[in-house]
């Protein structure tokens, strides 16, 4: 049930073949969201490295270090944020397959399609317009650090909430015109 | 009617998760619809939603919860990398002689994997497909096989360094704030994970003991369910490795690019010698980096988050000194990581988002109201949440069980008196109990997915039986003995 998806299924060919007639645009999103994603992997690394120099500061030359401190929380961030498109896209986000298991393909299209409808893009739009306000009200005095000597970018980071909803968005927009346009694809070949 | 608006949208979310949509988006996209239309009939305020970014603000940037993404790192990096493998093989070579030797062996690995990467799937399926075609081969029982398989799998959630605690403990910590906030303790005291990594680790050893117990007794009793085996026959490289490898590289192009430590060592001539050798090589840096992280974190010289990271360093230097490192496979490591991270804080996010409107609609007051008139008090109360906690295991991963559930009722119960590491860990292995249970176990769908067709459903389903009784015994005992989780705690902070 919520397996993280590695992977597992190659592209069923009805899916390969709706994917090379797919609108410029939709690729161009997707290799964006993928790019993101292979930067932002490097990330995970740094937020270990930070962390080892953190504790060896702390032990080795009693130093606060609260910018590196900050930076591991930025660096969280940025790979939680961006991350989530990049998971949906390699549909590593859980389902309870119960029921799903035992769908036929088209019958998982249809969860698809109505749930990217109903229940993905209320979440995308209300997060980013909500936030909104928030992060304009943040931009406006430059939010820095709450700590002295922190980063002073918290308006920055912010922001990474609509960017994030947004991207979100745009892979779920992917996602529902290649099933569409599948599933004629999928009634042909029976 | 509308004051119960707060159960009808969980049970609402209930039915639509079993649709198997995302369960993140399932879990906010339901709620908000709640909200929109409750708006229109002036029952909710959309107010509420304001405080929606700067929730998901404190989610990104939360402190404690940074040893998500490390422990994740340091999982699939002992996954990825093979290591946690060779682990195997190399202990199946060392109890080869005794009764039931492979069973231990895969029982004890099992624990150590459930130690260091704490995630179920990820141990299920390894286990599974190392050690369940030497098992069968070997003419284990297949019962007895998988039954070890799965409730070992299992394990990952209680035995700490685990990312379940790490979730669970974020979660009682607040919980526990808001429950003496509302009695008027205004200097409340705190529980923190590592006081759940505590509480969690005798009970954790105590169910693996068990197991082993169980298992070598079964093993003595009818041997013929438990063959012993020829020392130099364990192992072979070609037994699970080699489907593992197969399966790998068919379900990812870029797997090649990882070596295989143990297995490439292992055919080797001079066996004596090099079976020392390769099991101390095999054996003991996994065993020390989780000693290493635990310790640390028990001794007080390192947050969780601190030695998470730590531990991720130490996973990728031990994958380095395999030689299982290189470019190809940092960036699987990290796109992995990335991905399973993103998962979990999209629960994390979806959760929140519930829980806003829940209480938007005054979900808490009712729950409270519900608990206040439960016949039995504490006891009651207690009882009613395992086994709800029990039922929805079923269906829910341990991180929406912690995020949706315990927010509700954890201050309910605390504000009864309730000890929260108490709760943790009677929350952990309930939950651990549910993963096991047929039909809707998630161990044995995990396992049933690379189990070889020969090995029949029913035998998953009757394997297991045994281990949930074992299971059972030990919430039994934790609450015969409640300080078989409070009692580390307490000595250690």
């Amino acid at each position: 049930m919520r397996t993280p998806r590695r992977e597992r299924r190659p592209a069923p060919r009805s899916q390969m073949n709706a994917a090379m007639g797919e609108p410029r645009a939709l690729r161009f999103l997707e290799a964006t969201i993928e790019l993101i994603g292979r930067g932002i992997a490097w990330l995970v690394f740094g937020m270990a490295a930070a962390t080892g120099i953190v504790v060896g500061l702390r032990y080795g030359i009693e130093v606060s270090a609260i910018p590196l401190q900050e930076a591991i929380g930025y660096m969280q961030a940025l790979v939680i944020l961006p991350g989530l498109a990049y998971a949906l896209r390699h549909g590593a986000h859980v389902r309870v397959d119960v029921a799903y298991s035992r769908m036929t393909p088209r019958g998982r299209r249809r969860v698809e399609l109505v749930g990217h409808v109903a229940l993905l893009a209320p979440t995308c739009l209300t997060v980013f317009f909500s936030s909104l306000g928030y992060v304009g009200t943040s931009w406006r005095v430059l939010e820095g650090s709450p700590e002295v000597g922190g980063i002073p970018a918290v308006f920055a980071l912010k922001t990474l909430i609509p960017v994030a909803a947004a991207l979100l968005f745009a892979q779920g927009v992917v996602l529902w015109v290649r099933a569409w346009r599948a599933a004629p694809a999928e009634l042909d070949g029976g | 009617m509308a004051e119960f608006l707060p159960l009808i949208m969980f049970g609402v979310v209930f039915l639509v998760l079993l649709a198997g949509y995302a369960v993140a988006p399932t879990l906010a996209g339901v709620a908000l619809l709640f909200a929109f239309g409750g708006a229109l009939f002036g029952a909710f305020d959309l107010g509420d939603l304001g405080f929606l970014p700067g929730r998901l603000f404190g989610i990104v940037t939360n402190q404690t919860l940074i040893a998500v993404p490390l422990f994740v790192c340091m999982g699939v990096t002992l996954e990825r990398t093979r290591i946690a493998e060779a682990l195997l093989e190399s202990l199946c070579r060392l109890l080869g002689g005794v009764p039931g030797g492979l069973a231990l062996a895969v029982t004890l690995v099992g624990a150590l994997m459930a130690a260091s990467t704490g995630i179920v799937g990820a141990t299920v399926v390894t286990l599974g497909l190392l050690s369940l075609p030497t098992m069968m081969r070997r003419g284990y029982d297949p019962k007895l096989a998988t039954g070890t398989i799965c409730a070992t799998g299992a394990l990952g959630q209680i035995i700490p360094p685990s990312i379940a605690l790490v979730l669970l403990g974020d979660v009682l910590s607040s919980a526990y704030q808001q429950a003496q906030l509302g009695l008027g303790v205004f200097s409340p005291k705190t529980v923190s994970i590592g006081d759940l990594f505590a509480g969690a680790l005798l009970p954790g050893l105590v169910l693996v003991g068990l197991y082993l117990l169980y298992l070598f007794t079964a093993a003595m009793l009818r041997p013929e369910r438990a063959p012993k085996q020829d020392a130099h026959a364990i192992g072979h490289p070609t037994a699970g490795t080699g489907r593992l490898a197969e399966l790998a590289q068919g379900e990812r192009p870029g797997a090649s690019a990882i070596a295989a430590p143990g297995a490439a060592s292992s055919g080797g001539a001079s066996r004596a010698n090099e079976g020392i050798a390769t099991l101390l090589r095999n054996l003991a840096p996994p065993i020390l980096l989780v000693v290493a992280v635990l310790g640390s974190i028990l001794g007080g010289y390192a947050t969780p988050t601190e030695a998470a990271g730590v531990g991720a360093l130490g996973a990728l230097a031990l994958a380095a000194a395999h030689r299982a490192l290189s470019v190809p496979a940092l960036r699987e490591i990290g796109a992995e990581t990335v991905k399973t991270t993103a998962m979990v804080f999209f629960i994390l996010i979806g959760a929140s988002v519930f829980s806003l409107v829940f209480r938007g609609y005054g979900g808490d007051e009712l729950v409270q109201g519900i608990f206040a008139d439960m016949p039995g008090g504490v006891w009651g109360a207690t009882a009613l949440v395992m086994a709800t906690i029990f039922l929805l295991g079923f269906v829910l991963d341990f991180i929406e069980i912690t995020y949706v559930v315990v927010p509700i009722v954890g201050p309910v119960l605390l504000a009864m008196g309730v000890d929260p590491i108490w709760l943790g860990v009677m929350i952990a292995v309930n939950l651990q109990t549910s993963f096991l249970t047929p039909p809707f176990g998630f161990a044995l769908f995990y396992l049933r997915g690379v189990a070889p067709p020969e090995v029949a459903t029913t035998d998953i389903y009757r394997g297991v039986a045994p281990f949930i009784f074992l299971q059972l015994c030990l919430l039994g005992l934790l609450v015969a003995l409640p300080d078989l989780a409070t009692w580390l705690p307490a000595i250690v902070y």
